[in-house]
């Protein structure tokens, strides 16, 4: 039985981001941008989108003069993925 | 635009993110590590020099080198203000190991505090046969207890970055504490004390922080 897939994480930008956000305590804008080869409009759209699902929590700051985001996975955004990553593996041969 | 994914692909993205993450190296935490190392066995080293050379009540006096160390904190801060400057991710075991050394530092000021307070408590007040020799006595339990608590904090971070010298170097630094506290009545303890910390200040910070810096560069 195929488990449905969250559609807000079945996305390859939304997902890099995701994955990146749960193997770290924080990760800046940049550095988002860098792994995953996005441009920084789109990015922006995407983690907007995780965000006002209450997946992640974004905050913004200042480095020196120059503004800093810096994004957080949420509890709920955890929990999100474990959901995703559980229901993926019901779509892989037994 | 997004585009769907196939499910080979979700597992192959998930893992490819997540290992970039777990490799990332802090740059900068090398020099930070070289600092204390050096620091602590130059000023280590010339005490051993003072203690050899003086005699008396002067050779007590070559403690005061210590006070040496507080040059270290302002290039720390400094060099940590511009670590995290160009921080551009924060691991669980980065923040975690923060801590770690956070709490390795909380543990030196408790312990030098206490003996200094329990020091200046009595000074004046020495009435007990006995109490002058405590007294000394006391101060000779700081070097083992310090070098201990390098190696605590040096075996914990290295286990957690997989970093097999600073793992050595406190292993060392065990060592060279139990030495110190089996060597508490040699007669030549003072000199012993500090060339043990000397040599615990190459091993665990010296030498990793060299290698640290260098496994950096490589990572650039």
């Amino acid at each position: 039985m195929f488990k449905e897939l969250d559609p807000l994480l079945h996305s390859p930008l939304r997902l890099a981001v995701m994955s990146v956000l749960i193997g770290s305590h924080e990760a800046d804008f940049m550095y988002l941008k860098k792994v995953t080869n996005a441009t920084s409009g789109n990015l922006s759209i995407q983690i907007d989108k995780l965000r006002e699902a209450g997946y992640i929590t974004v905050t913004k700051s200042f480095r020196g003069k120059m503004p800093r985001t810096t994004c957080r996975v949420s509890p709920e955004g955890i929990t999100a993925f474990e959901t995703y990553v559980e229901a993926l593996k019901s779509y892989l041969p037994q | 635009m997004d585009r769907t994914l196939s499910e080979k692909e979700s597992f192959e993205l998930i893992r490819q993110m997540i290992s970039t993450a777990k490799n990332n190296l802090q740059k900068g935490m090398g020099k930070i590590f070289l600092l204390w190392g050096y620091l602590v066995a130059l000023i280590s080293l010339a005490n051993f020099i003072l203690l050899v050379v003086l005699t008396g009540e002067a050779q007590y006096n070559s403690y005061y080198l210590w006070a040496l160390m507080g040059l270290g904190y302002p290039v720390h801060w400094m060099w940590i203000r511009k670590i995290e400057h160009a921080r551009m991710i924060t691991t669980y075991v980065e923040k975690m190991m923060t801590w770690v050394w956070v709490a390795f530092a909380i543990s030196i000021v408790t312990v030098v505090l206490g003996l200094v307070c329990s020091s200046l408590l009595v000074m004046n007040r020495m009435t007990m046969p006995g109490q002058e020799f405590l007294h000394w006595f006391q101060w000779l339990f700081m070097p083992p207890f310090l070098v201990c608590l390098y190696g605590l904090a040096l075996f914990i971070s290295g286990k957690a970055y997989q970093f097999r010298p600073m793992v050595t170097g406190g292993i060392i630094c065990w060592l060279g504490a139990l030495f110190l506290l089996v060597s508490l009545h040699h007669p030549q303890v003072l000199e012993l004390q500090q060339a043990v910390i000397c040599l615990c200040a190459l091993a665990g910070f010296v030498v990793p922080g060299h290698l640290l810096s260098r496994k950096e560069k490589s990572h650039v």
